[in-house]
């Protein structure tokens, strides 16, 4: 028997990781820094998941219960990894708490953090109780209690949805698409309407990208149902008057101004790199790419490979991604930190 | 200053006082120019329901402003301000008053359906077309234009007697546009059909002038039920426009009067 393999990040990639290592008879310790496991989706109380459709809660609760009854899964919560020494086969990572433990590879599955919009003082978070994000929307959802102004309490009558705060934005330093975001707000827009049917929702956008099969279940599917109403136009601010919360903008395609009286305003926050992402890559020695998320090699010689052998990484740590494709990643990274612990290294055919 | 890019400002958004004099300063003429905002501050959410009760307008919610079909437009080829895309996105959004502004110019699609045919998501712009010159007629802000009097001639022919006599229709088109049936055009194509056409041809359109044509027992079943499906189908589309709200209070402001009249 190896020793085990060091998974970091208990989200649904940690989770997949765990239990596909433990499919395999293979120990692992996954080290978790909050009190519980899940990740974001349960951290930040999302409500129904794209592209499933299913509660987060069910979902991502079945990998936890999957990996928290499995015998070859040592779970510590509250903990992070302190020091990572030693060469593929033979690692020592020192935790937290103290406690030392053996490993033969690693997987880091560190995740992302929110966007946090007041970074966008222009577009009112923080300055107005009605401006609130999607992660916001989700746990209103999730809650039960709906979709409501926080200011009041009333049901919105008009809501405007915001996207690519925090993305594709030179300005605040973040190139990068965070690729869900549009579904996930197509996905918002429709819960809106199916609560609230005589609540009217406008998205105001740059460019729609629910890619792949998600342009039929999200953006066709919330204009031609739901009746959602996609607007091109990036806000230049937010700003209030009375209780009303006035968007101002250009509607590109007719070429005029915009100022409009909306009840509720969300912003589609993007994906950050991790905010420990510098210190994972001193802890780890690891390289992380230019964006500040954790640098992975190509995919051609072997799956989630990072600049320290022995270490592999999958999921949001690597870059904006879904939470399929996390769990995609994450299975093929614990089949390549498995082989890299069987002292196997795979080499392209010769 | 002089407004430079002047080509780009809508004329009637250009205002400047002829005589004005401010603190002591005159500033008549183009001294006082300046351009009004065009700021859009609402939409007006009922009129894309209001085109989908009319016919052919159902799909309007689905555009995502390709533009597939101005470019495949034939009369915007000849009309570049005919753009199907453009008014299919004042009506989604309720931007009316811009729509207005081509009130003129919307009837005249030649439903040549290329704009159906390469639409990505089946909008079906040239119905919207159709559906939007019909609005334009139901809210008053066009007359009514002669495709409409010619579809009504139709209708009432068909109402009447199941069939059409395309003299008849012809007739009644000239007399509803107010125009005369001695056009040269005309007579001339008369004299060359007279020319060619085969005598019992010629008597058999006589008589059809005198005993119109018509589907025998039309008016026992099928053109009552006919009659009663575009009656009900119209009281929709009034009802969807808020039509016979618009009627029901113009007659409650009247009456008042007619009572205080006659007392």
């Amino acid at each position: 028997m190896t020793k085990p393999i060091l998974i970091v990040g208990g989200g649904p990639a940690g989770l997949s990781a765990a239990h596909m290592l433990a499919q395999l008879g293979q120990k692992t310790v996954l080290v978790e820094k909050l009190p519980h496991l899940g990740g974001a989706p349960i951290v930040s109380g999302y409500a129904k998941l794209v592209p499933s459709g299913e509660w987060a809660k069910d979902a991502i609760g079945g990998m936890i219960d999957r990996v928290e009854k499995n015998k070859l899964v040592d779970v510590r919560l509250n903990t992070t990894v302190k020091d990572f020494k030693g060469e593929p086969g033979k690692f020592v990572a020192t935790l937290s708490d103290g406690k030392k433990v053996e490993a033969a590879s690693a997987v880091l599955c560190t995740g992302f953090t929110h966007f946090d919009a007041i970074n966008k003082p222009e577009w009112g978070f923080g300055t107005f109780p009605d401006v609130v994000t999607t992660a916001q929307v989700e746990q209103m959802i999730s809650s039960g209690k709906g979709v409501r102004r926080p200011s009041d309490g009333n049901k919105p009558q008009r809501v405007a949805i915001l996207l690519c705060v925090g993305s594709r934005d030179r300005q605040i330093g973040r190139e990068w698409c965070s690729k869900i975001c549009c579904s996930v707000s197509a996905n918002l827009a429709m819960e809106i309407r199916e609560e609230l049917p005589d609540c009217h929702v406008y998205i105001y956008y740059m460019d729609i990208r629910t890619f792949g099969l998600l342009e039929t279940k999200y953006y066709w599917r919330s204009q031609e149902e739901f009746k959602v109403k996609y607007i091109k136009a990036r806000i230049a601010e937010v700003t209030a008057q009375g209780d009303k919360l006035l968007v101002k903008g250009e509607d590109t395609l007719v070429k005029r101004p915009i100022t409009i009286p909306f009840d509720m305003v969300v912003q589609a926050i993007g994906m950050d790199p991790n905010v420990d992402n510098m210190l994972l890559s001193a802890v780890f020695d690891v390289k992380l790419e230019p964006h500040g998320y954790i640098g992975k090699a190509n995919s051609y010689g072997t799956q989630g490979a990072t600049s320290r052998p022995g270490v592999f990484v999958a999921g949001s740590a690597t870059g904006p991604e879904t939470i399929d494709d996390s769990i995609a990643q994450a299975n093929a990274a614990a089949l390549a930190a498995y082989t890299a612990a069987q002292g196997v290294t795979l080499k392209a055919a010769e | 200053m002089a407004i430079h890019e002047k080509s780009l400002i809508r004329p009637e958004d250009i205002k400047s006082q002829e005589n004005l004099v401010i603190d002591g300063i005159d500033v008549s003429g183009h001294w006082s120019t300046f351009i009004s905002a065009r700021n859009i501050t609402d939409y007006n959410e009922k009129m894309q329901d209001e085109i989908a009760a009319l016919p052919g307008g159902e799909n309007i919610h689905r555009c995502w402003q390709c533009g597939s079909c101005t470019n495949a437009c034939t009369v915007n080829a000849l009309e570049p301000r005919f753009n199907p895309r453009y008014w299919i996105y004042l009506i989604r959004m309720g931007l009316e008053s811009e729509l207005l502004r081509d009130k003129d110019i919307i009837w005249q699609c030649v439903s040549c359906n290329k704009c159906t045919n390469i639409c990505p998501r089946d909008v079906v712009p040239e119905g919207i077309m159709k559906a939007t010159a019909k609005w334009l007629e139901l809210k008053g802000h066009t007359e009514v234009n002669p495709s409409t009097h010619f579809d009504e001639a139709f209708m009432e022919q068909i109402s009447a007697t199941g069939r059409i006599e395309e003299g008849k229709t012809m007739r009644m088109l000239f007399k509803r546009t107010g125009r005369s049936l001695f056009q040269d055009w005309l007579i001339e194509m008369v004299k060359r059909i007279a020319v060619k056409m085969p005598m019992h041809y010629v008597f058999g359109m006589g008589i059809e002038q005198i005993i119109p044509p018509r589907v025998s027992g039309w008016r026992k079943q099928l053109g009552p039920a006919l009659d009663e499906y575009v009656h009900e189908s119209e009281k929709k589309q009034r009802q969807a426009l808020g039509l016979d709200q618009l009627i029901s209070m113009a007659q409650a402001e009247v009456r008042p009067a007619h009572h205080k009249a006659a007392e």
